[in-house]
């Protein structure tokens, strides 16, 4: 391609055009386009009813993104985030990673329905989880209380709680999200050739050793892969407190995208855009982080 | 990849592009908007309605509709009704859409807190001055007016009373439903210490469309929403601070929880753990389905108590003719056929969503109903918020200062001041 373009016949060039126009077309139609336009959009007054004479608006330079930072709500939802990454993104990492680690060890023979029974959860609407989820958190006849309450333990009223609702929502993210890690987590170990390891067990080196030592650090491009999507899509948290608690009570679970998708219900699209390239901003600060700190060496 | 020079060349291109993409839409849209808007339907004619005509509906509204429209089909022959259900949770954006995209349908059922909102995007056509509004409920018929004017006409009503349990109101010693605040205080208290009950009413404690629950305890106490001209929130007043505190007993004094689960008045109501609720007439029907008939006899509703009006919130919706439409005579002749007393008794029938005109209660389904005339009583004194553009956002800041003081505490008097503040930096949108 490069050749082609660089120093190719003209007719070569024409066809490289040709074939990458309706890519081109597109992406800045759907992807360029609307996100240049809402970058503007962010430094408006833009409101529902100006969308009829949208060249009649304000520039108010960096008022909406200033708005956002002293807006008590924001700032909340900005917390509550943070609270769901750091402590979501890890356990879901975790148990995503123990999970491979145990098919791949595992039994055979139970593997392929194990795989299945973690990724369901994945594919399965988030309606349908949120009914399950109302079931296992209802504070009286509930499936987490009746089990904690045979051990003794009065289980409090999960979504209701201003402490317990967002451990619940981190609870129900995790069980739902580690699957798709796992799958890669596992594609991962699977490549790791079985002979590593047979010479790691010849130099005497114990189970934890192996996993410490040689394991992980094969892993490292999986584990970079795993955190950053992970990651990004902890950042968006979204459906879990829209489903279960509209982010109640009292502000606990109210996330950055689920404020920011209030305001552009109320009609305040420069408001809500400025929010969103917030966010945007963040999500590439972390990713760049992550890249970081667990690039090949 | 790409050379510099072709790098550049595709950005600018693409720059250039967009740029020409946007005034040219830009200007599409300027002109259009620099056309004769269509004119307002002044007075509806007298022959049938004729041609197609589209109409949106929500929820089961939407499923029912056709069957009523059938007859007015039968009645003008030439008209042709489409009738388009929406899920109620989509309603909103879809008309939004439409209504910037110009793509309305010639009539609609619209949400009465939608109207402010709508008009301000100049989307609605005023009332014609033939169609008769006197026969309507006041309070109904105020929620069709914005700024003066009214654009549509109430289509069904509902409004909220106090619901007991009868045999638990008995074994608690209460024979005649209270009518003033300290005797709904006294019998939830005596629902929980002689009948067993484990709060004696259910109250929402904050979160979406509390002050719905909250405003007819501050009306009441003669508070308002904004002043006269709707241009100023007045929140922050004495009465306003009388009501909230008088809400706000009933969960410092454990007459009403915080930690109830949502969505289970009614399951509280049938076991007796909470045997007071108030709400709108659909819940008639819901506390039936669940308790059987044993249950049906029990269900007992009176009026809100009286502080110094016994006022209650009045919701329903309104049937408007969209401004743009193409057969807005038409539109108008089934709107206006929708508001007769004969087709509201009839809809009652269908749906059994109230009706909106008065004379229509006389209807033996209506008039012969344990528990319906009741409400008819009640839609007397019954208020809505005005018509502003910005509601759904003040409600919603309303919804959560109104948690803060029924969860943590958060005195009357701050809150009136907060939900004052937060409104005012919302403003009323006009």
């Amino acid at each position: 391609m490069s050749a082609a373009v660089r120093g190719g016949s003209g007719r070569q060039t024409a066809a490289a055009w040709i074939l990458t126009l309706p890519f081109v077309v597109l992406f800045l139609a759907f992807t360029a386009g609307p996100v240049l336009g809402s970058l503007g959009m962010s430094f408006t007054d833009l409101r529902q009813r100006d969308l009829r004479t949208p060249f009649a608006v304000n520039g108010v330079g960096l008022d909406n993104y200033l708005k956002a930072l002293s807006d008590e709500t924001f700032r909340k939802a900005a917390l509550n985030t943070a609270y769901f990454v750091l402590v979501g993104v890890p356990l879901t990492l975790g148990l995503a990673l123990a999970a491979a680690l145990l098919l791949d060890r595992g039994v055979k023979r139970f593997q392929s329905l194990f795989k299945v029974g973690y990724y369901l959860p994945v594919i399965t609407s988030i309606v349908a989880i949120a009914v399950i989820w109302r079931f296992v958190l209802s504070p009286d006849a509930g499936l987490l209380n009746t089990v904690l309450s045979w051990i003794g333990v009065d289980g409090p009223n999960w979504l209701a709680s201003e402490t317990w609702a967002m451990p619940s929502l981190i609870m129900m993210a995790v069980w739902r999200n580690f699957g798709s890690a796992m799958i890669i987590f596992l594609a991962g170990l699977q490549g790791i050739p079985q002979t590593v390891e047979e010479a790691g067990q010849l130099d005497g080196a114990g189970s934890w050793q192996r996993f410490r030592y040689l394991i992980l650090p094969l892993l490292r491009p999986t584990v970079l892969f795993t955190s950053v999507t992970t990651g990004i899509g902890y950042l968006q948290f979204f459906e879990e407190p829209f489903v279960m608690t509209q982010g109640g009570p009292l502000n606990s679970t109210i996330s950055v995208s689920m404020y920011t998708y209030q305001q552009f219900g109320f009609g305040n699209y420069g408001l809500a855009t400025s929010m969103s390239y917030l966010l945007f901003v963040v999500i590439a600060v972390v990713t760049f982080v992550q890249f970081r700190l667990l690039r090949e060496k | 990849m790409f050379t510099p020079t072709t790098r550049r060349r595709l950005v600018i291109g693409g720059a250039a592009l967009t740029a020409t993409a946007l005034v040219l839409t830009g200007c599409g849209r300027s002109a259009e908007t620099g056309e004769a808007a269509p004119k307002a339907t002044t007075s509806v004619g007298d022959g049938p309605a004729t041609g197609e005509l589209t109409v949106w509906a929500m929820g089961t509204e939407g499923e029912n509709l056709p069957k009523l429209t059938a007859a007015f089909e039968q009645a003008n022959p030439g008209v042709k009704v489409k009738v388009t259900p929406i899920p109620w949770d989509a309603a909103h954006s879809k008309f939004t859409t439409a209504i910037t995209a110009r793509t309305t349908p010639d009539a609609a059922m619209v949400g009465t807190t939608w109207m402010g909102e709508f008009a301000d995007l100049d989307a609605l056509d005023p009332t014609p001055g033939n169609i008769d509004t006197a026969g309507f409920f006041e309070g109904a018929n105020e929620t069709t007016k914005v700024g003066g004017t009214s654009y549509g006409v109430p289509w069904y009503v509902e409004t909220r009373l106090v619901y007991y349990r009868k045999d638990l109101a008995a074994k608690a010693g209460i024979t005649t439903p209270p009518t003033d605040w300290e005797g709904l205080k006294a019998m939830a208290k005596a629902m929980q210490e002689k009948a067993g009950a484990k709060y004696g009413i259910n109250l929402q404690p904050g979160g979406t469309g509390s002050w719905q629950t909250v405003m007819p305890f501050a009306w009441s106490a003669g508070a308002a929403i904004t002043g006269d001209d709707q241009k100023e929130f007045t929140f922050d007043t004495p009465e306003m601070q009388e009501g909230l505190k008088y809400y706000q007993s009933f969960f410092t004094d454990k007459l009403a929880g915080t930690d109830l689960p949502p969505n289970q008045t009614e399951a509280q109501f049938v076991s007796g753990q909470v045997p007071m609720f108030i709400s709108g007439p659909w819940m008639a029907g819901s506390v039936a389905k669940l308790g059987g008939e044993a249950m049906k006899k029990n269900i007992g509703v009176f009026q809100l108590p009286k502080n110094r009006t016994a006022t209650s919130f009045v919701g329903g919706s309104n049937f408007v003719v969209f401004k743009n439409g193409k057969n807005k005579d038409s539109a108008w002749k089934l709107v206006k056929w929708l508001s007769d007393a004969k087709t509201q008794a009839q809809w009652f029938k269908l749906s059994t969503d109230l009706p909106a005109v008065k004379t229509a209660w006389e209807d033996p389904s209506i008039a012969n109903d344990p528990l319906l005339p009741v409400f008819g009583k009640q839609l007397e004194d019954a208020k809505a918020p005005p018509a502003i553009v910005n509601w759904e956002q003040v409600a919603t800041a309303f919804d959560a200062e109104v948690e803060k003081m029924a969860k943590s505490g958060q005195s009357p008097a701050d809150t009136a001041k907060a939900i004052q503040t937060k409104a005012a930096s919302i403003g009323t949108g006009s």
